[in-house]
């Protein structure tokens, strides 16, 4: 008998070691903050991981940015602790003008919040038609802040919706002087080689400010060829 | 009784002991320790100071730190230990990379000024030209945090905090760009009268100041130029970043002057020991024997154990002495096309006929680098070349005839034999995927050392790291000439490098920019400069735009076939094949929030009166 009273009572204190603590003490974050980078009302077409926006918590010990990518649809979004952020877009980072204010952004819960912009030039939903191996694209370029010029505009042919000036599989470029803001423009585009047998390719058109790194891109088109 | 007295005499010993001992007994001069009264009074110590001191001077890619880095950029690839492939693999240079913040190193600096001019009694003229050491160390480890990071504070005491509390005062805002390019001429300019050690490769002189003077100028004057020439040049309002383009002459002119001077008076002349033009060239960098040529290095000794591993890492895989290790870094074509041919023509490398309708076939791998600038010879293992009196063979597979084509083939094993009984692919290789051989058809030969042994990890190399040799100063001085509108003497600078390489006199009778820079690149590739000279000319962003169809951001391969043809004229010759390496993932990217390295933010936590660089 004796030795079962010690059995037991082993029995639970193992008990009470296995309940008695988490294996984390922290919370993970549980809020969600997303959002779309938009100019009026319409969410901007960027280059994926091409933009960062920064959230700043004051008021704790560590002071450091939390970076938020935006995605090449113009959305973001981080998980994060309920708090009181301050959000700020990078100078010189986006295709548009530097927004120096930095904008309050109360996490309760999840929350949505839409970020406006004033670009340079922004493109209008352009049209794509295939014949045989070149594509017809139809857009028009606006013209919103003309003080930097129009460098060029770039269509650019992929396999995946992650197409943009960087990863594509065959590009074609328009420059700045032969294009007219506001009148629509219609380029003939080779298909190249790659994507020839595939039964669909991926197309958007991107502009591209003179010293500004980011183009500004249309959204992602899926055209059957 | 007997044990009792034993006992009390024991007692009595043991309290005279005690007692008989010198009154400062506990008050002795410390062995393991230097003070500082010894230290700063001893001209030794103070060596052995200065000695550490420029040990730890920073860079970005030398023979002991950084050196995996060579393979980051256009010059070459990774082709050694499969976990680092990541060099391949780059998505976009991070925008802390070349980041550089070392207070403490100037810290240490400022301190040792300090107690010279406090505590120091060595003769005047000697404890002047200590300073003066520590001066010029000091604004070179200026030089390299303002290349990296743009205008950082200038610090030139030692800071020493008052417990009271309040930090402010010892938070100093960046200064501006241009102030510490001056402040680093100014400081130059200074000690020369006072610096010494005349004729010392490895301590720093007069012409070593002039050196500095002569790159650090010319890199001031082009980011003056360039980045005023930029559609929106990269500036921070408190001029933290950029220059005004209204210096750049001032500057070219300092760099020019600096490089006459030193071309003029310094005693220094190319190296051109040795007849055969490549080897002389392999020699000009890693001769430490009476060189002439070089101005300013980091020397290592073995039988002082100071060595490094950079040829065991490096050798060419087939004349490897090791077991493990070699071809870490592996040159690329597009380096290779860089150099031209003897006549003048363009480097690139003749494999297709020229419509385009078929292989061009050699006798031997080596004829296709026939008639090229010697400095290919001396920079890169190409295949056949020799290296430590062996041949560097290089054969990728065989080429056979299938009666309208040729099917390439490839061994999955290296020194394997083709079922004609004769090689399939070479112990040297190239090969596709496999680990410590080259990728690219190249190995890296300026650096590794040709010593017995040297690519043993036992033994390992004592080839010096040259900072600064006599052909940068013709290449600075050629630049800043040109940009002067001097372009007869630039001219004249650009055909004495040329003479050296190969090249007749007078092989260019008219000079651009470009030819010039491209004159830079295939003297000085892996010499550290690939990446600070495209940022100062402001055109990385565009050689490295992380496009796949830019071939500047992408790294190419030459593979050589053995063609297999039976019954025709061209069986057992070579055919070349170009193409994208095929361990190299993606193409090299640039941003222009690269120019200028991230200040973290817990500098900035720090201190907030340090302002962020643009784009961060």
């Amino acid at each position: 008998m004796k030795l079962n009273i010690i059995k037991s009572c082993l029995l639970l204190f193992l008990g009470i070691v296995a309940i008695s603590c988490d294996y984390d003490n922290f919370e993970e974050p549980k809020s969600t903050l997303s959002g779309r980078i938009v100019y009026e009302g319409e969410p901007l077409g960027l280059r994926s991981q091409g933009v960062q926006l920064e959230l700043w918590q004051h008021g704790y010990d560590l002071f450091q940015k939390i970076p938020v990518y935006v995605a090449q649809d113009g959305t973001f979004s981080a998980v994060l602790f309920d708090g009181d952020y301050k959000m700020t877009l990078i100078r010189g980072n986006g295709p548009w003008l530097d927004r120096t204010d930095s904008i309050d952004v109360q996490v309760r819960g999840s929350q949505m919040i839409d970020v406006e912009v004033d670009p340079y030039y922004t493109v209008s939903e352009p049209t794509y038609t295939v014949n045989g191996s070149t594509m017809t694209v139809n857009f028009t370029v606006n013209g919103v802040n003309t003080n930097n010029a129009l460098e060029f505009a770039g269509i650019y042919l992929g396999r995946t919706s992650l197409t943009d000036a960087v990863r594509n599989e065959g590009a074609s470029i328009v420059a700045g002087g032969d294009i007219t803001l506001g009148t629509p423009v219609s380029v003939d585009v080779p298909i190249p080689g790659g994507l020839a047998g595939r039964s669909d390719v991926y197309v958007r058109v991107g502009v591209k400010t003179i010293g500004i790194q980011e183009q500004l891109y249309s959204q992602v088109g899926n055209v059957g060829l | 009784m007997k044990i009792i007295k034993l006992y009390t005499l024991a007692a009595v010993m043991v309290g005279l002991l005690l007692t008989s001992c010198e009154t400062d007994w506990l008050d002795r001069e410390p062995t393991n320790i230097l003070t500082d009264d010894q230290v700063w009074n001893d001209g030794n110590l103070v060596l052995g100071v200065i000695s550490n001191y420029y040990d730890r001077l920073p860079a970005h890619t030398t023979l002991t730190g950084g050196w995996v880095d060579y393979a980051a950029y256009d010059e070459a690839m990774w082709s050694g230990y499969s976990g680092n492939d990541w060099l391949n693999n780059l998505v976009t240079y991070d925008y802390g990379r070349w980041g550089l913040w070392d207070y403490g190193f100037i810290r240490d600096i400022n301190l040792a000024i300090d107690k010279l001019q406090e505590l120091s009694e060595l003769p005047e003229d000697q404890k002047n030209q200590f300073i003066s050491e520590l001066r010029f160390i000091r604004a070179y480890v200026y030089f390299e945090h303002v290349k990296r990071m743009g205008g950082v504070p200038i610090i030139t005491e030692e800071l020493i905090y008052d417990f009271s509390g309040d930090p402010s005062y010892l938070q100093f805002p960046r200064n501006k760009e241009e102030e510490v390019y001056d402040f680093i001429i100014s400081e130059m300019e200074a000690i020369l009268p006072t610096i010494g050690n005349g004729g010392s490769a490895t301590r720093a002189n007069r012409f070593t100041a002039l050196s500095v003077i002569s790159r650090a100028a010319l890199y001031a004057g082009s980011l003056a130029k360039y980045n005023g020439q930029m559609p929106t040049p990269i500036t921070l309002p408190g001029g933290e970043v950029g220059i005004s383009p209204s210096r750049a002459n001032e500057y070219f002119g300092k760099s020019l002057d600096a490089s006459r001077e030193i071309l003029q008076q310094g005693g220094y002349s190319l190296y051109n020991a040795n007849p055969d033009l490549g080897e002389n060239f392999y020699e000009a960098i890693i001769n430490k024997n009476g060189n002439p040529e070089v101005i300013w290095a980091q020397d290592f000794l073995i039988a002082a154990d100071k060595r490094h591993g950079f040829t065991y890492d490096n050798i060419a895989r087939s004349v490897r002495e090791d077991n493990l290790g070699s071809s870490a870094i592996t040159p690329s074509l597009n380096l290779v096309e860089d150099y031209e041919y003897l006549d003048g023509s363009s480097g690139e490398l003749r494999t297709r006929t020229n419509d385009d309708s078929d292989y061009i076939y050699y006798d031997n791998v080596e004829d296709i680098f026939a008639n090229k600038d010697a400095r290919l010879y001396g920079t890169i293992i190409y295949p056949g070349a020799s290296f430590r009196g062996q041949e560097v063979f290089m054969q990728a597979g065989v080429a056979v005839w299938n009666g309208s084509g040729y099917d390439l083939m490839e061994s999955s094993g290296l020194g394997t034999e083709y079922s004609d009984g004769e090689l399939f692919t070479a112990a040297g290789g190239p090969h596709r995927s496999i680990q410590e051989v080259t990728n690219t058809g190249f190995y890296l030969r300026k650096y590794v050392d040709n010593a017995a042994g040297a690519s043993t990890r036992g033994i390992r190399s004592d080839v010096w790291w040259v900072r600064f040799r006599l052909a940068e100063i013709y290449l600075n001085g050629a630049e800043a000439a040109f940009e002067l509108g001097e372009s007869a003497e630039a001219l004249g600078y650009i055909n004495t490098l040329r003479v050296r390489a190969g090249f007749g006199a007078n092989s260019l009778t008219s000079l651009t920019m470009e030819d010039i820079r491209h004159e830079r690149r295939v003297e000085l590739a892996f010499e550290d400069h690939v990446v600070w000279d495209y940022k100062r000319w402001r055109v990385a962003h565009e050689k490295w735009s992380g496009n796949t169809s830019n071939p500047e951001s992408m790294i190419y391969s030459l593979y050589p076939y053995r063609v297999i043809r039976p019954g025709d004229a061209r069986d057992g010759q070579y055919i070349f094949v170009k193409s994208v390496a095929p361990r190299f993932r993606a193409p090299r990217f640039f941003q222009l929030g690269n120019y200028y390295s991230l200040i973290g933010q817990n500098l900035i936590d720090a201190n907030p009166k340090l302002v962020r660089n643009p784009f961060h």
